[in-house]
Order: C-alpha cells, then sequence, then structure tokens
C-alpha cells in the first residue's frame, strides 16, 4: 500500500522560516532509515502559499487568487511517499519521525489503479500506465 | 521550476471510506493528465483515498498522538495532486485553469523547495537525501 504523509503548515513555515540544521540532521537520519527499510519513495517541501495561487472552478470559469492563505491545520508545508503494509505500519515509521512539539501530519492512503474498479476502463487503464511510464523516465 | 497542483475537492473531508467515482469524470481527468503528459511538463500524479480511512499524527506535546479519520475540524482536504516541471507560476496557473474541475473543486498551486533555494548549511545538512530517494525507489 502507498500511503502520502502530509506535513501541515504552520506560522513557521508561512513565514518562509527554514528548519535549523540539527532538525535538518534528525530528519535527514530519519529519511535515510526509512530509505534503507524501503519505505520512502519520495518527499518534497513547499515553498510558503505567499509564492503560491488558488485556481477555483465554481463559476465554470477558473478563477484566481494569489496567495498567502489563512492559515489553517489544512494547509499544506511539505509531504513523503512511502510504501507500507498497512496504515498501522505507516504510523509507526511517522511517530518516530523527529518533529519539533507543535507538529502535525495526515497520513493518506493512495489509490492503487484496482481501487477505481470499473470506472477506469481498459483503455483508460493503458492511458494510465502510459503516462507513468512517460512521467518516470522524466 | 516544480510546482505542485494540489486538487482540493469541498466535501471530501466527510467522504466514506468506499467513495465512488464517477467514470465520465474519471475519463475527463484522464484526458487532461495525458495533455500535461504530451506537453512534457507532468513528473508524477497521485489521488487519495478520504480521510475516513486515514489517520493524522500529532506532536503537539512532544510526543506522538494519533487520531483516526475522518477529522471533525478539516475543512478542506486533499484529494490528490500533480507534480508538474514548467518554467514559471504563471505557466503552472496556466495548467491549473485547464483542469475539467467541478465547481466544489480548487486547486492550490505550491512551488516545491529546491536544495538551490536554501543557504549552503541547510544544503549540506540535508546532503544525499536525492541519492536516498533514487536508492530506495530502485530497491521497490
Amino acid at each position: 500500500m502507498r500511503f502520502m504523509v502530509i506535513v501541515k503548515a504552520n506560522r513557521d513555515t508561512e513565514a518562509g522560516q527554514m528548519p535549523s540544521t540539527d532538525m535538518l540532521a534528525a530528519m535527514g537520519k530519519f529519511n535515510e532509515e526509512m530509505a534503507k527499510a524501503g519505505v520512502i519513495e519520495a518527499g518534497e517541501g513547499l515553498h510558503p502559499t505567499v509564492k503560491g495561487a488558488r485556481v477555483k472552478y465554481a463559476s465554470g470559469a477558473a478563477g484566481v487568487t494569489r496567495g498567502p492563505f489563512k492559515l489553517t491545520s489544512d494547509l499544506i508545508a511539505g509531504f513523503w511517499l512511502i510504501k507500507t503494509a498497512s496504515l498501522d505500519e505507516a504510523i509507526s515509521w511517522m511517530k518516530r519521525a523527529p518533529f519539533e512539539p507543535g507538529a502535525e501530519i495526515e497520513i493518506r492512503q493512495v489509490f492503487a489503479v484496482e481501487d477505481f474498479g470499473e470506472a477506469l476502463t481498459p483503455e483508460l487503464r493503458e492511458q494510465e500506465e502510459r503516462t507513468r511510464a512517460y512521467a518516470a523516465k522524466k | 521550476m516544480r510546482f505542485m497542483m494540489l486538487m482540493i475537492p469541498l466535501g471530501y473531508e466527510t467522504a466514506p471510506p468506499d467513495v465512488q467515482l464517477d467514470p465520465e469524470r474519471v475519463a475527463a481527468m484522464m484526458r487532461y493528465n495525458e495533455q500535461l503528459q504530451d506537453a512534457g511538463v507532468l513528473i508524477t500524479l497521485d489521488g487519495l483515498h478520504p480521510p475516513s480511512m486515514g489517520a493524522r499524527v500529532s506532536f503537539a506535546t512532544g510526543e506522538p498522538l494519533v487520531t483516526d479519520g475522518p477529522f471533525a475540524e478539516a475543512k478542506e482536504v486533499l484529494g490528490g495532486y500533480w507534480m508538474i516541471e514548467v518554467a514559471s507560476r504563471a505557466e503552472a496557473i496556466a495548467w491549473a485553469k485547464k483542469c475539467p474541475a467541478s465547481a466544489n473543486e480548487v486547486i492550490e498551486i505550491r512551488q516545491v523547495q529546491e536544495m538551490t533555494d536554501f543557504s549552503p548549511d541547510v544544503q549540506e545538512a540535508a546532503a544525499g537525501f536525492a541519492e536516498l530517494q533514487k536508492g530506495s525507489r530502485a530497491r521497490r
């Protein structure tokens, strides 16, 4: 099973404050443990929402709003993609993450092709595989 | 520059674990995905199961505290994402505008942090991360 671990934004990340060297070193060690266990697929940090934008489709036409966005616990600061046998295993990995007090993450299962059932016709499935194969080559 | 296009479907925060997808919408999205691919901007993409199947880990006290989904206080949640490689934020926005999204959906565009965005100290502390990812992928 694949899981996306969403790291929540907070006042510091939204202010563009970068993690300390100690924090980076601790995270680096944690990432290395996950890599050695074959758990980690990807991980990225995102620039604050002040550098971002939102596109809404409510009126049929796409309306663009520039960041920054109101700080709620729904904003994102970064993510990992991990591969584990279960949600419990994903949780137990993430409990070991060296976060400072106040941090929060959300763990969400990624859809696999078989989860789409009949909505994903053989043609669409083939297209999906083509798209991924191409993207993997980039 | 790399950008994430975060798909935020309003209402997904309360979706049941066995949420059903509309084949027509899936097909329209796949056509859009193929456009991104044909233009050479697509790096990766994923869809996420509803939060009712997920969990949150909070470190508020320093000790990890686990809460099972759904999350009562969440007003918006992630439904999926694309990672794209484009020349500017404006180009990322232009791609998001082309998405065959529904009236209840919002796409948030966020620039991905690159090593070169950081000070030399930070780069040194995080050295080797890209190699770790590659190594881990190779073993999958």
